[in-house]
């Protein structure tokens, strides 16, 4: 009877492991399958801000790299023509569903484009959601308005959305921009010099060399006038009385042989030093290095970029399929 | 205390209170601005809609053409609402309500038409007619961005001209409260659709 219900005891503790244990591998699941999260305006990667180059957010990883790649690319050359800030984002599911209030929240937290012209642009497609919009700033109303917004919607991304094609929704969408804002000269671009932190960056960097330059100039000279001084009397200078050269053409290199006596107390010094004939350009190369370290801001051609500011008020179209 | 403390004392007293008084003017004109430019942004995109509103309903004659009763609402509340403007200077509650009455009339009969338009499938594949959707929700959008952007400005007015010192100063310069834009009455019942 003990032995029973020592047996059914194991038995009954060993079903609850099992049991738990079946219910963690079905938690895990669950987590897995939910892991594509809702994003909100506030937990949506951004990567431009780490890197400027990278205007498009795909934490889901719904489109492929070489979309993303493509998409970077004419973002780009359109912030660097006509200075229009793009946040592109394609994830599965947003909050609230609607991608008016997203991509108008976005605008809102971030201030997207700059804030003379206000020509940011926002495109947000939610998979799951079946969402999409694209937002215009103040300033890009004009070049693409509501109607031509809807007219690239319906022609170039509703046909491919309703396959499943988001890589081809997308290019087809960003193309048919991109063709609208380079016919519109109205928009300036941006260069690298109109950002405040670019230009003082710059000036402390120049003022830096040439204090640097300075420093070792008159580090030089002063060593020179230091070294001139007689090593005994400490008074007066030491003068080069004689000196003769001799050349070395197999290493390519002409010895000095000086000799120097201090005036007052008749000390003599003589000083070997050997010149490099052949490359004279050592200094050359290491200003160069220098150089390059100090223009390869954070991870090379791409460093963070900066929002400027710009304000949303509710233009562009938008819907869902 | 010698008479001639007690008038520089009063003096003092006067004098900050002038440059008190001075500085919460500025400021009070300053947040009156404000509220005047928002307001003008609103007018701006409630005009816009106005005349988005003819091209639609030419559109949609030509499609529903029996469907006159709501087209002629439409058109009327838009003449109605078109009649009321409201002053900057004269942005106070009632006034304020008054426009936004007018407003929300024209946004129930687009609402009902609208609404009608889905009984019409060769309306809804016109793409002129998608278009003109698009920029009419393009437009209520605006509108609501606008409002909001007002809100904010009145209710930054409105809390300095309230509060205490300053409403001696604003009673005294003429600042009157201003309106704000409510949730529209009958937003929360949708417009029903009748086959």
């Amino acid at each position: 009877m003990r032995t029973f219900l020592s047996c059914l005891k194991t038995l009954i503790s060993s079903t609850r492991l099992v049991a738990l244990v079946l219910m963690m591998c079905v938690a895990h699941i669950y987590a897995l399958t939910a892991l594509a999260a809702t994003y909100t305006p506030d937990n949506l990667p951004i990567p431009y801000l780490q890197d400027k180059t990278q205007y498009v957010s795909n934490p889901d990883g719904i489109l492929s790299q070489a979309t993303v790649d493509s998409l970077n690319l004419w973002l780009g050359q359109m912030e660097a023509s006509h200075g229009v800030q793009t946040v592109l984002a394609v994830v599965e599911r947003i909050e609230g569903g609607e991608a008016y209030d997203f991509s108008m929240a976005l605008g809102r937290k971030y201030g997207i484009g700059s804030k003379e012209q206000n020509s940011g642009l926002i495109i947000v497609l939610a998979t799951e959601d079946r969402a999409y919009y694209i937002l215009t700033g103040r300033g890009l109303e004009g070049t693409l308005p509501d109607a031509i917004c809807k007219r690239i919607e319906n022609r170039q991304m509703l046909p491919s959305l309703r396959e499943g094609e988001w890589d081809e929704a997308m290019l087809n969408t960003v193309r048919a921009i991109t063709q609208y804002v380079d016919g519109d000269d109205s928009l300036v671009g941006s260069s690298d010099f109109d950002d405040d932190d670019d230009i003082a960056a710059l000036i402390a960097f120049v003022v830096c060399m040439f204090l640097g330059l300075g420093l070792i100039v008159f580090g030089i000279w002063y060593d020179n006038y230091k070294k001139s001084y007689c090593p005994s009397c400490h008074q007066h200078k030491m003068k080069k009385i004689s000196g003769y050269t001799t050349k070395n053409s197999l290493l390519g290199i002409r010895s000095h042989h000086d000799t120097y006596r201090c005036t007052h107390c008749f000390f003599t010094k003589e000083i070997h030093w050997d010149e490099n004939l052949n490359s004279g350009s050592g200094g050359a190369a290491a200003g160069g290095a220098l150089g390059g370290s100090f223009f390869g801001r954070g991870g090379g051609f791409g460093g963070g970029g900066h929002f400027g500011g710009g304000s949303f008020g509710g233009g562009g179209a938008g819907g869902h399929f | 205390m010698k008479k001639s403390t007690i008038y520089l004392i009063i003096a003092a007293v006067v004098v900050l209170f002038g440059f008190y008084g001075c500085k919460q003017y500025n400021s009070m004109v300053s947040q009156d601005e404000d509220v005047s430019r928002a307001w003008s942004d609103v007018e701006t995109q409630y005009q816009r809609r106005a005349d988005l509103i003819p091209n639609l309903v030419n559109t949609v004659k030509g499609y529903a053409a029996h469907e006159s009763e709501t087209l002629q609402a439409v058109v009327e509340a838009r003449t109605k609402a078109t009649q009321i403007t409201v002053d900057p200077e004269n942005l106070t509650p009632e006034k304020l309500a008054e426009y936004q009455a007018a407003q929300g009339e024209v946004s129930q009969a687009l609402g009902r038409l609208l609404a009608i338009t889905e009984n019409y499938p060769d309306l809804k594949a016109n793409e002129q007619f998608s278009e003109l959707q698009a920029q009419l929700e393009g437009t209520e959008n605006r509108i609501a961005e606008s409002r909001r952007l007002f809100n904010e400005a009145a209710q930054q007015y409105n809390v300095t001209v309230r509060s205490f010192p300053n409403n001696i100063f604003a009673n005294l310069f003429g600042f009157g409260v201003k309106g704000n834009f409510k949730a529209d009455a009958g937003a929360e019942k949708a417009p029903t659709v009748e086959f």
